[in-house]
């Protein structure tokens, strides 16, 4: 009988074609602005997941995200070092500074110092030069892509078209002329802002005077400790907040998210997608059962109960969500591998197509219980009817 | 009709795959930088951390001139190992023994004088008096002669009564001036009158201590070593002005038998640290060396953390307190004035603390 039923979908290729393509259209919607979404989320932790060297990242108790510039003091970083199961900690500078181009441009720039003696905190890839380099006096690392974009320089005056940034260009940075010795790649971040990696000291030298300088500590687990535990201790011992990677990526998340509004932009859209699916399949197979009414009569007058019409619905409904769902969560990877090269955020994480596909599939059955009542009230008489 | 039966369900199969594969592998996290150089990790299982500054044993002795001059000489040589009092500064010294020479001159014609004072009677002026005394004498036995022969008439109308009183009188006026030459003979030969003699010696001991004064300010233009040890640091140069008492000392020297770490242990962990705890300190750059440190002290007065912004106006940021330790200087390739990475074992501190 499910074959039967199958074989009633696929005879009417119309309706067939239009139920799928409807679907698939509604998968693509919820699951693309999902993923979209799911990117832009992923963006916000990105510099966190670069800077994987540590297991916990100490700040002050205030901090909220990534940018935020609430210093410590100094001696913070000793008494991190002093908690139980820290195996070393290492201090690190962030803030935003002002920097001018040597064509004139004027950039606002973030500016990281990392341990003078390790660089620990360093970007993950280093494109052209060395990051031993960044032990030279006044050496930074540019990215290689804000070298292509904010921090390109126009070679003489006049010149309409600009060079990116190289290794060996100088830059001022809050008035401190330094030398590019290297190019780095990263993680797309949700914040635009240039990164500019030097030395913690070089750092400071360059900042303007603040009476604490210090924003982040990150740190290492010895082996054999539990890492939530440690944090609890260095929070409870510094009287500063200490998360593991995952805990600071989801502070900063929420907060921005908080403080964005995206969550609701995209909540939008994707009810919207959602709706769309429900009103253009429900459309469509209240429509293919109506047309397919006598058919349903004959079987019934032949016999059939109401449960095996249940059935013949459910199996027709799931059929279509399944071709539907896979097609359009195939378009939504398909077009997820081409905006990753773009500049847009696309994350397809496991959760998208699940929740993509429960969407899909409620959005079938209120679909389905619009039209089955139909069929259940139908009379076999039907099928003798004009 | 076979293929239209199964395109669809096929496209959706690609589909669910080409999802899957996207899944997994899209948003894949870039490997983090290794460091290039692994930090120091605590060798303890509680530990304080500090950041240390080696000194040398005797702690820098910021060498100062105590005049203000020019440089002259400068035999000091960085490195140099040096013995208490050996010469590191000559500062030039041109006019003080300008001084010297007037000075000794004048102790000169002050000892001259005492001399001269105590060379008295000069012999040639006593023949003179002598003489005179004798003329004196002479005198007096002639008056006296003639008053006897006066007294020896005894017919009073031979000589006058007038005559007699006269040659009276003239034995009595020889008598008086034999006694004056007689006197002026003896305060000639007695010599120099002791206070007068006095006043010459007080002079000659006022010019000594004036030269000695100039003498002693030639010495201090003279920069010694205090103590043994090795010269760190020489700040000036022949021909420059050595101020005295000015910020950067002109030779900063120290012992480096052993070296001294000064740690700097935030107050708010200070509680923590135990007299006699091992400690453990670690060269930047290359966690690899590491030496054991022996403890020496704990400098009993919190003082405010130095931090290292460069900025002129230094806020202060926290206090520390500083935890001497020591270690050979041979068990390290470090320099004093070199920062370390040090843990202290506070395996034995409890978080009550107070005892």
């Amino acid at each position: 009988m499910i074959r039967i039923a199958l074989r009633m979908l696929l005879g009417d290729k119309l309706k067939y074609a239009g139920l799928v393509a409807g679907l698939a259209f509604a998968t693509l919607l919820i699951t693309q602005q999902g993923s979209i979404f799911a990117g832009f989320v992923l963006r916000t932790g990105a510099w966190i997941r670069d800077t994987g060297q540590a297991d916990l990242w100490v700040m002050d108790k205030q901090v909220e995200f990534t940018e935020d510039r609430k210093t410590m003091l100094d001696s913070s970083l000793l008494r991190v070092r002093g908690v139980e199961g820290v195996e070393w900690a290492v201090p690190m500078y962030k803030a935003y500074m002002p920097c001018r181009l040597s064509d004139g441009t004027r950039v606002v720039v973030r500016v990281i110092g990392l341990d003078d003696a390790t660089l620990l905190g360093a970007p993950p890839i280093i494109e052209s030069g060395a990051l031993e380099a960044l032990r030279q006096d006044r050496a930074v690392l540019i990215d290689a892509a804000d070298a292509q974009d904010e921090l390109a320089i126009r070679e003489a005056l006049g010149d309409t078209s600009k060079r990116p940034l190289q290794v060996g260009d100088r830059l001022d940075l809050n008035d401190h002329e330094m030398v590019v010795v290297g190019r780095y790649r990263r993680t797309t971040e949700f914040f635009w802002d240039p990164l500019i990696y030097t030395t913690y000291t070089r750092a400071l030298a360059i900042a303007p005077p603040e009476r604490r300088m210090l924003n982040f500590v990150l740190a290492r687990v010895k082996p054999g400790y539990d890492h939530d535990a440690v944090a609890a201790k260095i929070s409870e011992l510094s009287g500063l907040q200490a998360y593991t990677e995952a805990g600071f990526e989801a502070r900063s998340e929420e907060f921005i998210l908080r403080k964005t509004g995206i969550l609701a932009n995209f909540g939008i859209t994707i009810a919207l997608g959602f709706v769309i699916g429900v009103l253009i399949s429900g459309q469509l197979l209240y429509n293919f059962i109506l047309d397919n009414q006598r058919s349903f009569a004959a079987m019934k007058a032949m016999g059939a109960s109401n449960f095996m019409l249940l059935r013949m619905v459910a199996a027709q409904v799931l059929f279509a969500a399944f071709v539907g769902f896979g097609i359009g969560v195939g378009l939504t990877a398909l077009s997820g591998n081409f905006l990753e090269k773009s500049e847009l955020a696309f994350n397809m994480a496991w959760q998208v197509p699940v929740f993509g596909g429960i969407a899909i599939l409620i959005c079938c059955l209120f679909a389905a219980a619009l039209s089955i009542s139909r069929v259940l009230r139908l009379e076999p008489a039907v099928v003798f009817k004009g | 009709m076979f293929i239209r039966k199964y395109l669809l369900p096929a496209l959706s199969l690609a589909g669910l795959v080409a999802a899957a594969y996207t899944v997994t592998n899209s948003n894949q996290r870039l490997a983090a930088m290794p460091p290039i150089a692994e930090p120091a990790a605590s060798p303890f299982r509680a530990q304080i951390a500090g950041a240390g500054l080696i000194e040398a044993a005797s702690e820098n002795i910021a060498v100062s001139t105590p005049l203000s001059g020019l440089v002259l000489e400068a035999p000091a040589v960085r490195g140099q190992r040096v013995k208490r009092g050996d010469v590191l500064l000559r500062l030039d010294d041109r006019d003080r023994r300008a001084l010297a020479a007037v000075r000794r001159a004048e102790v000169e014609a002050a000892r001259a004088a005492v001399a001269r004072l105590e060379a008295l009677p000069r012999v040639e002026d006593l023949p003179p008096a002598r003489a005179a005394v004798r003329a004196a004498q002479t005198a007096l036995d002639d008056a006296r002669a003639k008053l006897a022969l006066a007294d020896a008439v005894t017919d009073k109308r031979a000589v006058s009564a007038e005559e007699l009183t006269r040659r009276r009188y003239a034995v009595e006026s020889a008598e008086a001036n034999l006694e004056a030459f007689t006197a002026q003979l003896a305060k000639l030969e007695a010599g120099a009158w002791k206070p007068e003699v006095d006043v010459a010696r007080a002079q000659l001991a006022a010019a000594q201590a004036m030269l000695e004064q100039v003498e002693v300010e030639l010495e201090r233009l003279i920069v010694r070593a205090p103590i043994d040890g090795s010269v760190l640091q020489v700040n000036v140069r022949v021909g420059e002005y050595a101020d005295a008492g000015s910020r950067t000392p002109p030779i900063l020297m120290g012992d480096l038998t052993r070296l001294h770490v000064r740690v700097d242990v935030d107050e708010s962990d200070a509680w923590r640290v135990q007299r006699g705890a091992v400690g453990r300190g670690f060269v930047r750059g290359n966690p690899q060396l590491s030496t054991s440190l022996e403890f020496v002290r704990v400098d009993p007065y919190v003082v405010p953390k130095r931090s290292l912004t460069g900025d002129p106006v230094e806020r202060v940021d926290t206090r520390v307190l500083q935890v001497i330790y020591s270690f050979p200087a041979d068990a390290l390739p470090v320099f004093p004035g070199q920062q370390m990475d040090v843990f202290i074992d506070a395996a034995e501190a409890g978080r009550g603390g107070a005892k």
